[in-house]
Formats: structure tokens, sequence, C-alpha cells
């Protein structure tokens, strides 16, 4: 497959299980009460229901571009955090391709990806893919 | 805490004592939390770049947070992450991993008020070569708003 400037990679939809956090929680050695009571998240104001962790909100990006580039790989990412993923909530994956360059190594695709619950972006930024010459 | 001087950590080592192992097992377990299947070739899911280098450091998150005179019951937040990979995370591979507090520096927001980002850098090494490198940014609030 052959990327051009300005072409979109497909978006995945994909939901926040509930029953995923602690699976996170524990492979992260992450304490933060946020991501594993609801109840303790709506007395801080935050929301209504546990916090997806930020990994596992970026993991769903990174699903959208190795899917995207079969034969290719990550070879950097450049995120920032904007906003908070509660569990039961539905993600879309964006990525726009903006720079295409080469070299011996092959080809080297930039990206403007994001992350987003309806129109609330949680995340955004940059990711290169390397695909290595034939 | 708002006015209180920034916390001695600039410099503070993060390098790990027992190399992480991404196992087989764990990997299958993080791709089904998204209904994935595991690459055939042994390659780790691209998101144990964050595990590894978080689990793997020398210091919980919380003591992390704790050595930045912020508790974790506060809420910590990852504001930023960039990283680079050299090539693929492996499974039952272990990787070394290094790394250090690089700043630490005082903001206010409107949003959180008064805030302290910590920044650190990771590595994950090996047999004697980096795979990954890492930035990441821990936005600390400080609970004054502004």
């Amino acid at each position: 497959m052959s990327f051009a400037k300005g072409m979109s990679i497909p978006v995945q939809r994909s939901a926040v299980r509930r029953e995923s956090l602690p699976i996170w929680a524990e492979m992260l050695h992450d304490p933060n009460p946020i991501h594993l009571d609801a109840g303790l998240v709506r007395a801080m104001g935050l929301g209504d229901a546990e916090i997806n962790q930020g990994p596992a909100n970026l993991a769903f990006v990174i699903n959208a571009l190795t899917d995207a580039f079969p034969d290719g790989r990550i070879e950097a990412l450049d995120i920032r955090f904007t906003g908070n993923v509660f569990a039961g909530e539905t993600v879309n994956t964006a990525g726009v391709v903006t720079v295409i360059g080469r070299d011996g190594e092959g080809e080297h695709v930039t990206l403007d990806v994001s992350l987003a619950v309806g129109d609330r972006v949680v995340l955004k930024g940059t990711a290169v893919m390397c695909r290595s010459a034939a | 805490m708002a006015d209180q001087a920034l916390p001695d950590v600039v410099g503070l080592s993060l390098d790990g004592s027992t190399p992480y192992v991404i196992t087989t097992e764990a990997n299958r377990a993080l791709c089904a939390t998204m209904d994935r299947q595991p690459a055939p070739d042994g390659a780790a899911h691209p998101i144990f770049y964050h595990i590894a280098a978080q689990v793997g450091m020398r210091l919980t998150i919380d003591s992390l947070c704790a050595a930045c005179d912020f508790d974790m019951a506060d809420g910590p937040m990852l504001g930023s992450t960039s990283v680079e990979f050299a090539r693929p995370l492996m499974t039952n591979r272990p990787y070394d991993v290094r790394g250090r507090v690089v700043d630490i520096a005082r903001k206010r927001s409107g949003k959180f008020g008064v805030m302290d980002l910590v920044t650190y850098n990771l590595e994950l090494w090996h047999d004697g070569e980096a795979a990954v490198s890492v930035t990441h940014t821990l936005v600390l609030p400080r609970g004054a708003k502004a």
C-alpha cells in the first residue's frame, strides 16, 4: 500500500471495557484508585466512572497505526494527553499523513494522530512509521 | 505546597535493579483487553514500552511522586509521552531500565491551578543496545487555584 500526504488511515472504534482496567492497573503497577473506584472518581468531581489509564488510551492509537502499516513498525511517538476516557465509553482513532521521507533504511511516514470520545479529544500528537526498503 | 521551593529531584536516578521481561502470557493478556491477537513473530505490543519502563524503573510511580513531595491520592497525571523505538520490543527478553529525572518546573493553569511538571527519561536496554528511549512528563497538581 502506498501513502500520500493528506491521506487518512482507517478509523478504529473501540469500547473501553470496565473489566480491562484492573488488568492494566496490575500491568502498570499503578495503584491510583481513579482507575478502579467509580465512587472515588465521583467524589473527586472528575466524572461518573473509572478513568482509563493513559497508556491504555494510547494503545488504541498504536493498534490503528500497526494495522494501517502491516509492513512497517513504529519509529517514534510524541503524544500529549488532553483528557480522560471513562469506562464504558467508546473511542475513535484518527491519523493523517503529513510528511513522507525516504532514506537508505526505507520510507518514513509521519502522521498527526489523535483519539477522541465523540468531539472530545483525549490525546493528540505525532507518530512516525518506518517501512523498510525491500 | 504551591508556595514552597521545588523538590530537589533533578538528576534522581531511575535505573532499575532487575531486568523487565515481557512474558508471552502478559502480552497475550494485554492484547486480549483490546480483542487483539499477539504478533506471531514474538514481538510485544508496542505499548509495552510504557509498561516496561514504568515497572522496571527503580522507583514505583507512587515513590516517584513521594520523592516530589506529592501524595499519590492527590491525582498525578501523565501529561505527555515521547518515545523512539530503535527496534521492536520482543517477548521473553530481559530489558534493563536506565533513567533519571531531568527537569521539574512549576506552572499555573486555569484548569489545575499551580502544578509541577516532572520530566524524566527512561531507556530499555537489551544486549548492549538501547531498544527504546522514552521521555515522560508527569503533572502534579498542587491545588492552589489560579
